[in-house]
């Protein structure tokens, strides 16, 4: 099965934004399930958020979700366990941790994958570049992998409301609005 | 690494101050946005302070985002804080239908203009109210137009509710109508216009604008009465 991944590194102010294309999953990697296994238990090094990625049909979305996660962080008043995993839920729009991490997270047969971690160190990031073995590929192929209908379903998303916006503000305003309902 | 505590990216620059909140300019990962701060009441006790304050603040979220899904142009809900008592939106570029009706009484009426504009409000009240969702504060100054596009923005939902009473519906288009006359009323019958687009848009337009008929006769008898009771204590003198 080919699978691609998408990494996105937050360090400092700026977010250095790399997308790596896979097609074989070396065998000293671990499996989705693995990996997922670990980061629910926090035990992942270095620690990093998987996301679903045909879910993310930008970059935007993702930044609120982050912006979200550092200030809950800043407060100590995170839902989950781990800063990555806050990540994960905040991106699903939802307030069912569990659901979440499964929609939004990786599953065993995750196509598209987009790993990301908050102040990255070089070091790290050379950490899970070598975790990936991939070829580099543009950020702009997030939007052609994204799975609209999957998106519209998971944020219940109407064809109306495609109609005055675009599909990532869309999502953006979910994010936002999740804990004022 | 390092997080700011306030939650905040770069400078805010105070645009506006109204009596429920202050209205920033600011930047949100990158976009320029809008940011709108409750501020507490000091003449409230602390606690229900602090609870009408979330509560509004949650609710205008809520308003704006349930807006969007009706298909009503809204800004883009960028961040809740219900700590700092703040919301982060889109930064819309283009001007109130307030500053371009004062002109149009300044410099002539442009008709197709007008038209276009009357048309467009008409039609996102009619969805609005379709939707279940009363705006509360429809004036002029809470309508923006975006540049190029001369799409119409609904904002400021701070007074927002869900009814799908004609009554409450008929309000909403009463306070419009009021603030049409008393702000613009060198601009023509902007609201037969929009009420005419109302009616195209909105499929109980008939309860609501029998409502709004029956209220504009009530209201003018109230005036009457309240206006001979203040004038008889002279009369009596």
């Amino acid at each position: 099965m080919s699978r691609r991944v998408f990494c996105l590194f937050f360090s400092g102010s700026s977010s250095s934004k790399k997308i790596f294309a896979r097609n074989q999953v070396p065998n000293k990697l671990l499996s989705c399930r693995e990996l997922l296994d670990l980061m629910q238990a926090g035990t992942l090094e270095p620690e990093v958020a998987f996301l679903n990625a045909s879910l993310i049909p930008d970059v935007f979305p993702l930044l609120a979700a982050a912006h979200k996660t550092l200030i809950s962080k800043s407060r100590e008043s995170l839902t989950t366990r781990t800063l990555h995993s806050e990540l994960v839920y905040n991106y699903s729009g939802s307030k069912h941790i569990s659901e979440s991490l499964k929609r939004c997270g990786i599953l065993d047969n995750s196509h598209d994958i987009l790993v990301a971690r908050f102040g990255a160190s070089t070091d790290e990031m050379m950490a899970v570049e070598k975790l990936i073995k991939g070829k580099e590929i543009d950020l702009d192929e997030l939007e052609e992998r994204a799975n609209q209908t999957q998106i519209q379903k998971h944020y219940k998303i109407s064809n109306v409301e495609l109609g005055i916006s675009s599909i990532a503000d869309a999502i953006v305003c979910r994010i936002a609005a999740r804990d004022a309902l | 690494m390092e997080i700011k505590q306030d939650g905040k990216e770069s400078s805010l620059i105070l645009t506006k101050q109204g009596a429920e909140a202050r209205v920033f300019e600011s930047k949100f990962v990158g976009r320029r946005s809008i940011v709108k701060e409750r501020f507490s009441k000091k003449y409230r006790h602390p606690s229900l302070d602090s609870k009408l304050t979330l509560k509004r603040l949650n609710a205008e979220a809520r308003c704006m985002t349930k807006a969007r899904r009706i298909g009503v142009y809204t800004p883009v809900l960028y961040a809740v804080d219900p700590v700092l008592n703040t919301l982060t939106f889109e930064y819309v570029e283009g001007s109130s239908i307030k500053d371009i009706f004062l002109d149009f009484g300044l410099h002539g009426v442009i008709e197709e203009r007008m038209h276009d504009i009357a048309t467009q409000i008409g039609d996102a009240i009619g969805k609005l109210h379709d939707g279940g969702l009363i705006h509360g504060d429809l004036t002029t100054s809470n309508m923006l137009v975006r540049g190029g596009t001369n799409q119409l923005v609904l904002i400021d939902f701070g007074l927002s509710f869900t009814s799908t009473l004609p009554e409450d519906k008929a309000v909403d288009l009463y306070v419009l109508e009021r603030a049409l006359l008393s702000m613009h009323s060198s601009c023509g019958n902007v609201m037969e216009q929009i009420l005419a687009a109302y009616r195209k848009s909105s499929k109980q337009w008939s309860a609501t604008l029998n409502k709004l008929a029956q209220g504009a006769t009530l209201t003018s008898y109230i005036f009457v009465i309240v206006l001979s009771f203040l004038c008889c204590p002279f009369l009596i003198v």
